[in-house]
């Protein structure tokens, strides 16, 4: 994957000292001060994996990535499932010690790092039991199936004082870092508005041969379908941009509403096929979100709406509201108000603006292609090095997954949501 | 007061103002969007800017293999053609490497035969289109097609049609300044009176068009920046020398057809005034200016002395 590492330094090195890497983004500046990387093998950082399915594949990909250059070893992979198990061995050339349960790995193999990808209901145990083993974690969004996990998770991550990092890769992104530093100078205006969708076309069927709906392999497979193991889309897919929301406003929701159905893929599965949400936040801004897995022609998408203009996250793009006027327009239009026709010196050379607009809009960050996911990953590992990570970084997955799951609750009970005070932190 | 709805958005790297009056604003709207909605379209298709964009996969494959293009895409290029024909080559979208190697101002010998090389790759005659399998192939790996000076021209074309199919009586579209749309008649009666800015007198008309149901494109080889002043963007080759055009002037064309003045506004700033004469007198109600800025004021040069009427 490609990373234009030296344009991405400048980048974050340009705004050191900045309030936005000191309070919005502060975890960007581990990469222009990162921990120093002893060569020896006990300077080594040692890393375990716990599941080894689609999600865990590609993070343990990213963690071989970097085993040279930040002096990592992928140590031991967990997988209950027969096939991940081989595949996670078959991953690491044999090297890792491989087990079917985590909590023997953990007793057994001296570990610095977690990286959790399990499915969803099970990311509280782990997370919890791996901190109160002394082991700093990496758990994948959302943060766990019910409220209370989530509470009990981030009890433990202050209670031990280990790491805890949740992975909304977005965070490392460093098109939102530099749409974060537009917002902050005011480009687009106040905010009035997000809106943010994820639209697919695709049964999601993650596992074929299962048996279909409902048998004990596709429960296991297909996890995401079934209510006692996931929220479906809104823990899955929309607990990213619930996450992107909270942090493009500074704040959290202070309601959430919403319904949802299964209209177009009536397998058997126990989650919805499309939902709509609406969040608001403080200031009387509103938050919309939708999701569908029937129709794809509108993509994934984050909108920032400003009142001078539009941040497209997801396209990495900006819009401006309103190009100046050519300096005789308003001639024209008053001569065409007052029924007058004079000739008005209005054509001429092209008018170019400073920076160039394409698309009806101008790129956020040039560097787009760069791979959030291995940021994050590097950040962790650095962050492991270091001892800490910024409290910010754990509290934006701690707020997305809160109201990842009082969003389910609206669409689930019809009702304005509103978060319990024992949610508070 | 007589209604007008105004409306604005950036597109091909430049601002799009549309004015449509005596309608209400509810309907106006709609037909904004609408031209909105197929200028972008156009530009996703058209950019070389954008990766994903019909004529940047052809910029990408076209100088290795055949590559097959959709009906729009084989008319653009037939459309091309024409212009490049009719215009003794004046018209030629593949001059975009000399462009910038002449921007970079070249020194060196390595970078004379860098020139030579590319005089000589550069041309549309080394576009081959077959016509039955409606594929393009490059013959060499030099070209790149570049439809800077097409695609306002071409949006305006396609704007004006749909003006008309929405039954749009009058309405005046600029696109960045230099390519204009006035459909219709100005709602006060009479043709649309669309002057020509003056750079050395801002405010001024140095010549004033008549249009009904026309267009006035503007080539030049400057840039207005934002203190007004003029600044050669070297972005006007002569394909004869395959050099820059270094004195600032411009060519504005009226016609009917916005497709056609954009093209041949892009080829009459490199082409010799009998040529001009030439052309003009092959069709009707095509109107000429040329604007040398050089000597620190505005010389007009109608080319009227040949018209018909």
């Amino acid at each position: 994957m490609y990373i234009d590492r030296r344009k991405f330094l400048e980048m974050t090195a340009a705004l050191a000292g900045s309030s936005l890497l000191t309070t919005t983004m502060p975890w960007f500046s581990v990469f222009n001060n990162p921990a120093p990387v002893g060569r020896g093998a006990s300077d080594r950082v040692r890393i375990g994996v716990i599941g080894v399915g689609s999600r865990g594949r590609a993070l343990l990909l990213n963690l071989k990535e970097l085993e040279e250059s930040l002096n990592l070893e992928i140590a031991a992979v967990c997988d209950t499932y027969e096939p991940h198990y081989e595949r996670a061995i078959e991953l690491t050339d044999g090297k890792a010690e491989a087990f079917f349960d985590y909590r023997e790995m953990i007793e057994k193999v001296e570990l610095d790092g977690v990286v959790i990808a399990s499915p969803l209901h099970e990311h509280a145990h782990q997370t919890i039991n791996c901190m109160k083993a002394g082991i700093d974690v990496f758990c994948e969004k959302a943060m766990a199936r019910h409220l209370d996990d989530v509470k009990d998770m981030y009890d433990a991550y202050k209670e031990t004082g280990k790491i805890m990092l949740i992975g909304h890769q977005r965070l490392f992104n460093p098109i939102y870092l530099e749409a974060m530093e537009r917002l902050e100078r005011g480009e687009i205006g106040p905010i009035t508005m997000l809106r943010a969708w994820w639209h697919r076309n695709t049964d999601w069927v993650f596992y074929r041969g299962t048996g279909g709906r409902g048998t004990e392999l596709d429960r296991k497979r297909n996890w995401r379908f079934y209510d006692e193991y996931s929220a479906g889309m809104i823990t899955e897919l929309g607990s990213h941009h619930f996450q992107v929301a909270n942090w493009v406003l500074d704040e959290r929701p202070l309601s959430v509403m919403g319904s949802g159905s299964i209209n177009h893929f009536t397998d058997g599965r126990e989650v919805y096929d499309n939902f709509a949400l609406i969040f608001e936040y403080p200031e009387d801004i509103h938050f919309t979100y939708d999701c569908i897995t029937s129709n794809k022609h509108n993509g994934m998408q984050v909108q920032v709406l400003g009142n001078d203009g539009t941040l497209e996250l997801e396209s990495n793009m900006q819009f401006e509201e309103f190009p100046d006027d050519p300096p005789a327009i308003q001639d024209l239009i008053e001569d065409i108000q007052e029924g007058e026709n004079d000739a008005i010196p209005i054509g001429g050379a092209t008018w170019i603006p400073n920076a160039p607009i394409r698309l009806g809009g101008d790129y956020i960050s040039p560097d787009y292609a760069m791979n959030d996911t291995l940021l994050y990953i590097e950040g962790f590992i650095n962050f492991i090095r270091k001892g800490s990570a910024p409290e910010k970084l754990t509290n934006e997955g701690y707020w997305a997954s809160i109201w990842t799951l009082l969003a389910e609750e609206a669409t689930k009970t019809g009702k304005v949501v509103t978060m319990p005070d024992k949610y508070k932190i | 007061m007589k209604n007008v709805y105004h409306n604005r958005f950036f597109a091909m790297g430049t601002r799009f103002h549309a004015l449509l009056p005596g309608m209400d604003d509810d309907t106006a709207e709609r037909v904004f969007y609408l031209m909105k909605d197929e200028v972008l379209r156009i530009e996703k298709k058209l950019s070389r800017f954008l990766p994903d964009s019909d004529i940047s996969r052809l910029n990408k494959h076209a100088k290795e293999k055949p590559v097959i293009v959709d009906d729009e895409i084989f008319d653009i290029l037939n459309a091309c053609r024409f212009c490049w024909q009719l215009t003794d080559g004046a018209f030629d979208l593949t001059l975009r490497p000399l462009m910038d190697f002449w921007k970079n101002q070249p020194q060196s010998n390595a970078e004379v035969d860098e020139f030579a090389q590319l005089k000589k790759n550069l041309g549309l005659q080394h576009v081959n289109v077959d016509d039955e399998k409606k594929s393009v192939q490059f013959s060499n790996n030099q070209i790149e097609i570049d439809l800077g000076g097409f695609g306002k021209g071409y949006a305006l074309e396609k704007i004006g049609e749909l003006l008309s199919d929405s039954s749009v009586e009058s309405a005046f579209i600029s696109f960045g300044e230099s390519s204009v749309l006035a459909a219709g008649n100005h709602p006060a009666g009479d043709s649309w009176k669309i002057g020509m800015n003056d750079y050395l007198n801002p405010g001024k008309s140095i010549h004033e068009f008549r249009v009904s149901g026309g267009s006035v494109s503007t080539s030049s080889n400057f840039f207005v920046a934002d203190n007004g002043m003029l600044k050669n963007h070297r972005h006007v080759i002569d394909p004869k020398t395959g050099e820059p055009i270094e004195q600032l002037r411009s060519v504005s064309v009226c016609s009917e057809s916005p497709l056609l003045a954009e093209m041949l506004s892009t080829a009459f700033l490199v082409l010799p005034e009998e040529k001009i004469e030439d052309i003009k007198e092959q069709y009707d109600n095509l109107e000429v200016i040329s604007v040398d800025y050089e000597s620190g004021e505005a010389i007009v040069k109608t080319f009227e002395e040949l018209q018909t009427e």
